[in-house]
């Protein structure tokens, strides 16, 4: 069963005063477990509007998202946010890590949500951080820490709650080509060792080249789908 | 929720420097309204306790008509009887005046006066004044003659500790009684007009001069608490029956009921502005704090938290900002309110008291601290500051998490 099913959804934002904008159309698509995934296109083609979506951050104008089988449409806001907890892991762009937060109580925030006690969120988080090299920066400030570094804790904060999928929105972007190529080396170890499924978005070929596949989105329709080239 | 105040903690030092304006904005108007509230009851409270200030009790008895008339023939015959049907409140001091107006004369000359005949053992626990003499001391059993008089009196009649003086009374009889005294002690008073006016004889000699065998023209009885004062007046009525008049504290000083009232819808507007403000200050700090971590609420939002965990989050930042402020400011409000409750604060110029319509306000106002009265401001405030903490935190929870991650 897929992990991930998207059937014609489309997204309009509608501004007061401007006229509706339609940023997705129409799309489809499905993710199955263990996908290591690329939503490629230029900007303003849909990219992060979908990883949105999938998410459950924002709601469809039309058509059907689910996860795990399960449809987002019907799904309170209290729902929806057990759903993220549960299976779905986050990365973004600028890392996004709470700043008052230390790099492994960052990573241990979803546990914390989960209920899990300190000792147990703390040797899960651990373990976590020694497998993508930061077991001796668990204690430190993400301020403290590079970017290489503040988006590995991300990854961290994404995987130690062993979600059904991540969704990685230009992971890449902030980063500079060597600690970016070893970001990508290190989820798609993840995603080969553990399973994880992965479906993120970017336009460098770098990231392209390293997925499974390529969906292409322009103007907020797939025009493509594609083993990732080599 | 020991998440969220752990999480709270850390938000408020992001930014120190507001945080701590911010704290202190709340600090500084509890303070004020705890200090302002304990000095106007203190104002009111020792206006009301001490009463015997100008020898005027909580509750006073008198014949039906002296009040108005002032006629010495208009006695209470009866002043035992009721001991038997009405217990006195504990702490509770009682004592018999025997009054007349006349004139005390001297060598120098003679001043109109209000003369007491009391009891030398009762009397100076209902006239402070009679606690404070400045010279001589008050008259023994035996001495028929003694008189005790105010310094002001002492002053216009040019006379010291054991100089003669004669007073001159309406009888009962119609008649005018006079009799030639010597002065024993003179008082000080914190009202000039008692000083002035008023001179004390023992009750015998006050009841041979105007010609009274038995009974007396007043009772007067002071109270450890002056709330006690309508019960006491009730039960006094019915024992005593309609020859009696009984009148309380706030009847023979309304102005001290106006004021009390007056008092309080002042405190009560200070204490709303001063709230409003400090609300105002409040919501604009937190507003600013939480909507400029919009994003990152977004992120916590996609990480699984839920409305309810970000209002807590929100919501614990309120509670640690109010918990010190109200710590900090309540402590300060307490401290002064104390301090000044020992030492008291001389407000109202170089006099020791002012008198207004009878009443005598003291000048030295020593504040009232009530364990109440702070417990009261401190949980205004803090429910103030939650409540204004929801304002921003439902901002925030309105949003959609991929609108919250798209705010800068």
């Amino acid at each position: 069963m897929p992990v991930v099913e998207v059937e014609n959804v489309t997204r309009v934002y509608e501004e007061r005063g401007q006229a509706p904008a339609a940023a997705l159309r129409g799309v489809s698509l499905s993710v199955e477990k263990g996908e290591f995934m690329a939503l490629a296109g230029p900007s303003g083609s849909g990219k992060t509007t979908l990883l949105n979506l999938i998410g459950g951050l924002d709601a469809a104008t039309s058509g059907v998202i689910k996860i795990d089988g399960k449809a987002l449409g019907g799904l309170s806001r209290s729902q929806l946010s057990d759903l993220r907890r549960d299976r779905i892991g986050f990365v973004f762009q600028a890392y996004n890590l709470v700043p008052v937060l230390t790099a492994a109580e960052n990573a241990a925030y979803v546990l914390e949500l989960k209920g899990l006690g300190a000792a147990e969120r703390r040797a899960k988080v651990k373990k976590v951080f020694e497998r993508i090299g930061l077991g001796a920066h668990l204690d430190s400030r993400p301020l403290k820490m590079s970017g290489g570094q503040q988006q590995r804790v991300a990854v961290a904060r994404a995987i130690v709650s062993e979600p059904a999928v991540v969704l990685a929105d230009e992971p890449t972007a902030n980063l500079d080509q060597a600690t970016g190529a070893a970001l990508m080396d290190l989820m798609r170890e993840l995603n080969r060792e553990q399973g994880i499924t992965f479906i993120f978005s970017t336009h460098d070929p770098m990231v392209l080249e390293r997925a499974d596949r390529v969906v292409r989105l322009v103007d907020g329709q797939v025009v493509g789908h594609a083993p990732a080239p080599r | 929720m020991s998440g969220a105040l752990a999480l709270g903690w850390r938000n408020i030092w992001r930014n120190r420097r507001r945080t701590v304006i911010s704290m202190s904005a709340i600090g500084i108007g509890l303070f004020l309204v705890i200090f302002y509230s304990g000095l106007v009851a203190g104002m009111l409270g020792s206006a009301k306790n001490q009463l015997d200030d100008a020898g005027i009790g909580h509750v006073e008895v008198t014949a039906q008509g002296f009040r108005v008339r002032h006629d010495v023939g208009l006695w209470l015959k009866d002043t035992s009887t009721w001991k038997g049907q009405v217990s006195l409140p504990p702490g509770a001091e009682f004592g018999e005046r025997v009054l007349a107006r006349g004139l005390a004369t001297s060598a120098r000359g003679n001043e109109p006066v209000q003369v007491l005949g009391v009891n030398w053992v009762d009397e100076p626990n209902l006239s402070a004044h009679l606690r404070h003499l400045v010279a001589g001391a008050l008259p023994g059993d035996a001495d028929a003659r003694g008189v005790v008089i105010g310094e002001q009196l002492a002053e216009r009649l040019g006379l010291k500790l054991g100089m003669k003086v004669r007073l001159m009374v309406q009888r009962t009889d119609a008649e005018m009684g006079a009799d030639l005294f010597r002065v024993r002690a003179i008082f000080h008073s914190v009202a000039p007009a008692i000083g002035q006016r008023q001179i004390y004889v023992s009750e015998g000699a006050a009841r041979e001069l105007i010609g009274l065998e038995g009974g007396a023209h007043q009772l007067v009885i002071q109270l450890a608490d002056p709330a006690q004062a309508d019960a006491l007046a009730a039960s006094l009525r019915s024992a005593l029956g309609p020859g009696a008049e009984v009148m309380t504290w706030g009847e023979l000083l309304p102005v001290l009921k106006r004021m009390e009232a007056l008092m309080d819808n002042v405190v009560f507007a200070m204490a709303f502005f001063v709230y409003f403000l400090v609300g105002l200050g409040v919501l604009n700090t937190m507003l600013m704090s939480v909507l400029e971590r919009t994003r990152e609420f977004g992120v916590l939002m996609s990480l699984g938290t839920r409305s309810s965990r970000i209002v807590q989050v929100v919501l614990a930042e309120a509670f640690w900002i109010a918990t010190i402020s109200v710590l900090v400011g309540g402590a300060l409000g307490a401290y002064a309110n104390w301090h000044f409750s020992q030492a008291g604060l001389q407000l109202g110029g170089s006099g020791e008291s002012y008198q207004l319509e009878g009443a005598t306000i003291s000048t030295l106002i020593k504040t009232r601290f009530l364990l109440s009265d702070l417990l009261k401001a401190t949980s205004f405030v803090f429910v103030m500051a939650l409540i204004v903490g929801l304002y921003p935190a439902s901002r925030i929870t309105r949003l959609q998490p991929a609108e919250a991650l798209r705010r800068t």
